[in-house]
């Protein structure tokens, strides 16, 4: 018998493909036994890939990039298998909006920053869930689109994304870029308000996608099938409250104990500006390029690297 | 935060101690991997006290090496100093990788315990360190995998008592006769009698009770 694949994943909206072929039993129509790991960090999830702990992984591509290229100490052979997700990451502060909109780009985005950050009282501690993160890399075009600097117009600091709510209640930091559903949980909560995100840097922007290890390379087309099917039911509107209501369950019970009612508006366009779209389909040269050049022009790769990653 | 100076009984000029923080949420855990490095004197061992964040005592103790309990979500702040503009951490970190020995690495991250090292005066002696965590975590494993085994055995006899004693006050029969009742059902239907005895109480309103 074949072991069970362990795929690691965090407790996100865009991870539900994963957990509904589990739940549904897609993987099984498919012959694939899988080991959901839940994990606390995607520090985990990088090194459970690079130190064989994992099979395969729901990631952003600048992290499996990182990974693939030995930043973890082991280089590890990883392939993207199929995108899950596209956008659905959201820039979120606290406090009160100067504008009663998320802010456009120029100098009336920046006015906005400054009459936030003078009511804040402090240069602004915002938040991403990793370094090598999707996030950050929206984060710091949404503030190149406003005129102001990462590196000097913000501390930047790392936290998991359901770290966010706590930290934005107890003022630990003023904002960040978050996965579905935290940052419409803590729009929800009151905690902070939306001021762009995916769909106002780049639209449909590649989020999630699995990658595998080299070792299960016999099993990819199955895993493949099972998730296509599964993204089949996630994208169906009629599925979304049951969606919801199935990732709000704890672990224990299938779940990833997601906050049910921000997890259903992140599902509709109608309900939140910066929704998840769940796509199966091989991932494209242009989903990569911007990527790769903000990596480029940050200095975490090199051109050579940039050259073998072939995107 | 507890602090250990060692001091050399014969008041021999030593080597400064190598700083090692111990951050791991398993208090239990966190204390008995403290006491077995401790009881080297060429080793300085501080915690992380609850509720502080790994990063917070990285930079207020500036040690030199890190052992982490991979359990630990703010690991992803440690990871990023390197990368990160950081003008509060003089001394930047980074995850502790033995290339020559793919082995130890894999143990040590299967078994949820990585290491982080200072740059820019990297230890020599982390192996040693590694190992010894690597030991006291498979031993906590292993506790905690016997505890679970003895918890099941006991509430499956809790179960069997009360289906017992629902059996004898239904049925008016002694706690023998019970227990044969129950043990020949289990029998018949090839299932442990724990099993036919949570069946017994679910069908008699009293499941999951124990």
């Amino acid at each position: 018998m074949t072991r069970a694949l362990r795929i690691g994943l965090l407790r996100l909206t865009d991870s539900a493909p994963v957990v509904i072929a589990r739940n549904h039993g897609l993987f099984a129509r498919h012959d694939i036994a899988p080991e959901i790991v839940l994990s606390p960090s995607w520090s985990n999830i990088a090194d459970g890939l690079a130190w064989k702990t994992l099979d395969a992984a729901v990631i952003f591509p600048p992290l499996a990039i990182m990974t693939a290229l030995g930043r973890r100490g082991h280089a590890a052979s990883l392939r993207p298998l199929c995108t899950l997700s596209r956008g659905g990451n959201t820039l979120v502060l606290r406090g009160t909006n100067p504008l009663a909109t998320p802010w456009p780009a120029g100098a009336e985005g920046r006015q906005a920053f400054d009459r936030w950050q003078q009511s804040i009282g402090r240069r602004p501690r915002l938040a991403v869930v990793h370094m090598y993160s999707t996030h950050l890399l929206i984060l710091r075009r949404f503030l190149g689109q406003i005129g102001v600097e990462m590196d000097s117009g913000i501390e930047l600091v790392v936290m998991p994304p359901a770290d966010m709510i706590s930290a934005l209640a107890d003022r630990a930091i003023d904002g960040g870029c978050v996965g579905p559903s935290w940052g419409t949980e803590a729009c929800l909560r009151g905690l902070g308000f939306l001021v762009g995100g995916s769909s106002t840097v780049m639209p449909f922007h590649l989020e999630k996608l699995l990658v595998i290890s080299d070792r299960i390379a016999d099993r990819a087309d199955r895993v493949k099938a099972a998730l296509r099917d599964a993204v089949a039911y996630c994208r169906a509107p009629d599925n979304r409250h049951a969606l919801a209501q199935e990732l709000a369950q704890p672990p224990e019970k299938g779940g990833l104990a997601l906050p049910a009612r921000a997890t259903l508006a992140t599902l509709d366009e109608n309900t939140t500006p910066e929704p998840v779209t769940f796509v199966a389909k091989e991932a494209t040269h242009p989903d990569f390029a911007w990527i790769t050049q903000d990596m480029l022009d940050l200095g975490w790769i090199d051109e050579d690297e940039r050259q073998i990653l072939g995107v | 935060m507890p602090i250990d100076n060692p001091s050399d009984p014969l008041g021999r000029t030593a080597r400064p101690p190598m700083t090692v923080l111990v951050a791991d949420a398993n208090t239990r855990r966190a204390r008995a991997l403290s006491d077995d490095l401790r009881a080297d004197p060429s080793l300085r061992v501080l915690s992380v006290p609850a509720g502080t964040a790994l990063i917070d005592a990285v930079r207020q103790h500036h040690p030199d090496v890190v052992l982490v309990d991979m359990g630990r979500a703010d690991r992803d702040a440690l990871d990023s100093i390197r990368a990160l503009t950081q003008p509060a951490l003089e001394r930047p970190v980074a995850l502790f990788v033995d290339r020559d020995d793919v082995d130890l690495m894999e143990t040590a991250f299967d078994i949820g315990i990585c290491s982080y090292n200072v740059l820019e005066a990297p230890p020599d002696d982390v192996k040693p360190l590694l190992r010894a965590a690597i030991a006291l975590y498979s031993r906590f494993k292993r506790t905690r995998g016997e505890l679970t085994e003895a918890q099941r055995k006991l509430a499956e006899q809790k179960r069997i008592d009360q289906a017992k004693r629902l059996f004898m006050k239904t049925e008016n029969t002694t706690e023998d006769q019970a227990y044969r009742w129950l043990r020949r059902r289990a029998m018949q239907e090839s299932r442990r009698i724990a099993a036919v005895a949570a069946d017994y109480l679910a069908a008699h309103g009293q499941g999951d009770e124990s």
